[in-house]
């Protein structure tokens, strides 16, 4: 079952004194429950797409639906509704608040969601039952992205999307974060959405998109997914 | 499912504020202080303001304060009884005043007591109330002492007091201390600027007493009246004047013009200015720092900012998120000022009632106030706070997901100067860049130090404003030694007989009577002074600074009695006589001349007696004269009502100074809290922002004290151009508040003077150099590597 679906999306924005076409006739189709790895060098308007798919941005063109919703019709406050419930972000440098601990960061997320799940349990599944009152400052860059998992996947949300998530890790940190993310996607029925440069990564996924200069140039689906703990960089 | 929402939790995201206000205390304190300062002077001011109001209005109508007072020559006793058919007349008496000397120890000491009759009456007009000892019996030679009089002097109930009446001393015993509505404010007259406790009292006798030591048997020569509210007043004083003309009215003085209320009244008004202007001004700066505090924090925290937005946190939450911390400041401020302010209010209210001598004590709290105060300091920050984060709304989730794209670098207006840029070294270069950078900040602390430099110009110039008002008055414009009055006129030639009293340098008559001038409907009583045309005591000059003489006929007015009467040079007055039969006259205004203090007329003294009273007489002399036993040998001639020794109101007045000196200390200290609060903040702010600047300049080598050095040279530029730009700023403040506290009592130009321009200037670079050393342990603290990995990451 299609869970998100974008039509022909195109975005261009100004940054500084140059206008940047970030994304150009953009289509694709995710199903529920799958972990996508949108693969792409920088620059190739990953970021952009994800934005959009999150609610974050609107397309300069095209649109994009959540199961059948255009959340590309949305108007703010919808799209923080939609922001708030429905999807759940996970930083390349983590964003967690400096001044919450672990728990803490993670409440400032339930308390305004809808549905949220316990914390406790939350906070055990990824690892940090022991490390909750911790300030991020005494947490290493590892811990700080658990903490960052916990706060997406703590809103209950349909589908989590990653942000270079290991961009910031050593290799290691980075396969045991990925391992997280893949368990919150089987264990939980979450769909994952990484976006990252490291096509290594790509292994894991379900399906892989493949992007260029504002152009998907591949979209496939990976019939033979490979554990986490096989992937190298 | 569980959820984790608690109606009484704290939000988290309240969490993350109350540490970020953990994290910044210097500069929430900084603001706090103000925001304190504020609220305390608006809720003290404004409840001993209430309290006072209402404690005099209590007194005058428990005590019966009239609204109308008449000096007139004698009327009979029983004509105050006829003037209670007059419509709108509620009430009506008469009694006898009459300025006396008292005898002391000391015979050089000159002390007027003004006797003025009681009937002891509960239903009397300016009833008098007991403060200690009892009211006076039968006993004739009994009498009240007004309470600052008999403090002043320590003279108790049971002491025995000497006056000299018509040449002859008496006695009179103290039967009791009291307080009156009439002399709250303890003045002999007009001219005596500031109260002398010491030589200046009030004593109360028996009609019967009073009558006869002024040789008004069965008459009065002062007639009170309390009439109705919501009666025509002119129409009334003018039907109680035609029904006393016979008698002759020398002067009506309205409630309003009394010399005690009007004092106090103006005290009032300037209390209830202070009360409202001073808050609202330390709040604009309270306000101006937490918008630019919170400007900068919502730039700094754009990626968090962006976090929040995405993880479903709506635009308002965030920006409220923001507003809150001014709300906080501006909410706990105002209740910390205003419970502060509350504690004052009671001891300032019990200080300004000791220092009138309110014998009533009514200090109610107004709990409104409090309310009050916390919501206009709540919204005032509220406001501020809106302004200041209004950036939040314009930073969107994806924004805060890609750095901030570089600002276009623009050249600024010095480097267009190649001859002066060149010339400048990298760190002033620096500098000047810094400082056109940010034009608002740079132009916040420009107004700040104005301010602050402005107001100290201004507080710093007031003793020297009045002693200059003081030798402008009585060197410059009056120049004799003595003042002395005659209780009844004498012919002209009797001035020469002063000479074999006392010794004498030089001597002139003079003719000295209060008059009603009246332009069409407007009025004004003043007194009119005869002089010799050609006097050496006084110096006349005209608005334009040009010496003007007393003309033969015709009169010179001061600016505020032309400005009172809307009359100009060339103009008629009419002068009402109060001498019965003498009819009204007409007389041409041929000057308007400066006068610092009072409120005044001028004739020739010839003109004066044969237009207004009869020919050749005087009423008074001034004198100059080394004479050392003046006082003493005056005292017992038995015409002379009073002796004013110009060097003796002086001494007075430089007593009164080291009060004021105490007012403009602590109005130096609130202008420097000020300055030291912008400065200091504008400065925490700027080393926020600038963190990556110093971080690259550490590690070109720089160290932080050379970094220190050059947000200091930064800030004594902007330092330089706030204090130039403040003087103007001061002489319009001086300006208008000369206009404002200018009155038909004395007139005022308050503009700057040089010893202030010093003074001020030394007093604001200390505050804004203090504020800098503030700056300095931030400085030191600021981890500059940490800065620049933070902006990588």
């Amino acid at each position: 079952m299609t869970i998100l679906r974008a039509e022909s999306l195109s975005k261009s924005y100004q940054m500084g004194e140059i206008e940047v076409k970030a994304l150009q006739d953009t289509s694709f189709e995710i199903r529920e429950g799958e972990f996508v790895v949108i693969l792409g060098p920088s620059g190739s308007g990953k970021s952009t797409l994800l934005n959009i798919i999150g609610g974050m941005d609107l397309p300069t063109g095209g649109k994009v639906f959540l199961h059948d919703e255009e959340i590309t019709a949305y108007n703010e406050r919808e799209l923080t509704e939609y922001r708030r419930n429905k999807v759940g972000f996970i930083f390349q440098f983590y964003n967690i608040m400096a001044n919450l601990t672990a728990e803490e960061n993670v409440e400032l997320a339930t308390e305004i969601s809808q549905n949220p799940l316990p914390i406790d349990e939350i906070l055990e599944a990824v690892g940090l039952a022991d490390r909750r009152d911790h300030f991020p400052a005494q947490m290493s860059g590892g811990e700080q992205q658990r903490v960052s998992i916990a706060r997406a996947v703590a809103k209950n949300p349909e589908i989590l999307l990653c942000d270079e998530p290991t961009g910031a890790l050593d290799f290691h940190t980075g396969i045991t974060i990925l391992s997280l993310l893949r368990k919150v996607n089987r264990d939980m029925g979450k769909t994952v959405i990484v976006i990252t440069h490291n096509a290594d990564i790509a292994y894991m996924a379900d399906r892989v998109i493949k992007m260029r200069s504002g152009r998907i140039i591949d979209d496939h689906i990976n019939e033979n997914p490979v554990a986490v703990e096989e992937i190298k960089w | 499912m569980v959820t984790h929402r608690n109606r009484f939790k704290i939000h988290k995201i309240d969490t993350m504020l109350m540490r970020m206000i953990g994290n910044s205390k210097g500069q929430f304190i900084a603001v706090l202080t103000i925001i304190i300062m504020g609220i305390a002077t608006f809720t003290a001011l404004n409840m001993t303001s209430v309290n006072m109001d209402n404690t005099v209005d209590t007194y005058y109508r428990e005590n019966n304060f009239p609204d109308l007072f008449l000096q007139t020559a004698a009327v009979p006793s029983q004509e105050a009884e006829r003037l209670l058919r007059i419509e709108g007349v509620k009430e009506a008496m008469g009694r006898v005043t009459l300025d006396v000397p008292m005898v002391t120890e000391n015979e050089n000491e000159r002390v007027n007591l003004r006797l003025i009759t009681t009937t002891g009456h509960q239903e009397e007009l300016s009833r008098s109330t007991i403060i200690k000892g009892k009211m006076i019996s039968g006993d004739r030679n009994e009498a009240l002492l007004i309470e600052q009089f008999a403090n002043a002097r320590g003279i108790k109930v049971g002491d025995s007091i000497k006056i000299q009446v018509g040449g002859v001393q008496r006695t009179l015993k103290v039967s009791g201390i009291v307080a009156n509505p009439e002399y709250i404010y303890l003045m002999e007259n007009v001219q005596s600027l500031v109260p002398d406790d010491k030589t200046f009292g009030i004593c109360y006798v028996s009609e019967q007493y009073g009558q006869q030591a002024a040789g008004l048997i069965g008459s009065f020569n002062e007639i009170l009246i309390r009439y109705d509210e919501n009666v025509d007043e002119e129409a009334l004083i003018d039907e109680v004047e035609d029904t006393l003309d016979i008698y002759g009215v020398k002067q009506t003085v309205k409630r309003k013009d009394q010399l005690s209320n009007a004092i106090i009244d103006q005290e009032l008004t300037q209390l209830d200015t202070m009360a409202n202007s001073i808050p609202i001004l330390f709040l604009l700066v309270a306000g101006l720092i937490l918008m630019m505090m919170l400007s900068r924090l919502v730039k700094k925290d754009r990626i968090k900012i962006g976090v929040l937005k995405a993880i479903g946190y709506r635009n308002s939450q965030v920006l409220m998120h923001y507003v809150k911390y001014a709300l906080v400041t501006g909410i706990s401020g105002g209740a910390i000022g205003a419970l502060l302010g509350m504690a004052l209010a009671g001891g300032m209210t019990r200080l300004y009632l000791d220092y009138f001598h309110i014998p009533l004590l009514r200090i109610e709290f107004y709990y409104s106030f409090l309310l009050y105060a916390v919501l206009l300091s709540g919204l005032f920050c509220a406001l501020s706070g809106i302004i200041g984060a209004r950036g939040v709304l314009k930073i969107t989730p994806a924004d805060a997901m890609h750095s901030e794209a570089p600002k276009s670098g623009k050249r600024i207006l010095l480097e267009k100067i190649p001859f002066f840029w060149k010339r400048l070294s990298f760190s002033n270069k620096m500098v000047s860049k810094n400082i056109f950078r940010n034009k608002k900040r740079t132009l916040f602390v420009l107004a700040g130090i104005t301010l602050t430099y402005a107001m100290m110009l201004f507080t710093t110039s007031m003793p020297d404003v009045m002693d200059q008002m003081m030798t402008d008055h009585f060197k410059e414009f009056q120049k004799m030694e003595y003042n002395i009055s005659f209780r009844s006129p004498v012919r002209q030639d009797a001035v020469r007989d002063m000479e074999h009293l006392i010794k004498v340098n030089y001597i002139e008559g003079k003719l000295e009577y209060p008059f009603e001038l009246a332009n069409g409907n407007k009025k004004q009583s003043v007194n009119i002074i005869g002089l010799d045309r050609n006097t050496k005591f006084y110096s006349f000059h005209n608005v334009r600074g040009e010496k003007t003489e007393i003309p033969k006929r015709g009169m010179l007015i001061s600016e505020n009695l032309s400005t009172a009467l809307e009359v100009e040079k060339g103009d008629l007055v009419q002068i009402k006589s109060y001498i019965p039969g003498k009819a009204d006259v007409y007389i041409q205004i041929k000057g308007i001349i400066k006068q610092t203090l009072g409120i005044n007329a001028y004739m020739d003294v010839d003109t004066m007696g044969e237009l207004l009273l009869e020919k050749n007489v005087v009423n008074g002399v001034y004198v100059n004269s080394k004479d050392p036993d003046i006082n003493e040998k005056l005292i017992r001639a038995a015409n002379i009502a009073s002796i004013m020794s110009v060097a003796d109101t002086r001494a007075v007045y430089d007593q009164y100074m080291t009060m004021m000196a105490l007012s403009v200390g602590s109005m130096v200290i609130f202008s420097g809290i000020l300055g030291f609060s912008i400065v200091y903040n504008a400065t925490i702010v700027s080393l926020g922002e600038r963190e990556m600047e110093f971080s690259s300049l550490r590690v070109l080598g720089f160290s932080k004290r050379e970094i220190f050095y050059m947000i200091v040279r930064e800030n004594n530029v902007i330092m330089i151009f706030g204090l130039l730009l403040g003087i103007p700023v001061g002489n319009i403040m001086a300006e208008y508040s000369s206009a404002a506290f200018s009155s038909d009592l004395y007139t005022l130009d308050m503009s700057p003077t040089v010893n202030a321009l010093i003074m001020a200037g030394i007093y604001t670079i200390g505050f804004v150099l203090l504020a800098q050393l503030a700056t300095y342990r931030k400085i030191r603290k600021l981890d500059f590597l940490q800065a620049l990995k933070n902006r990588e990451s």
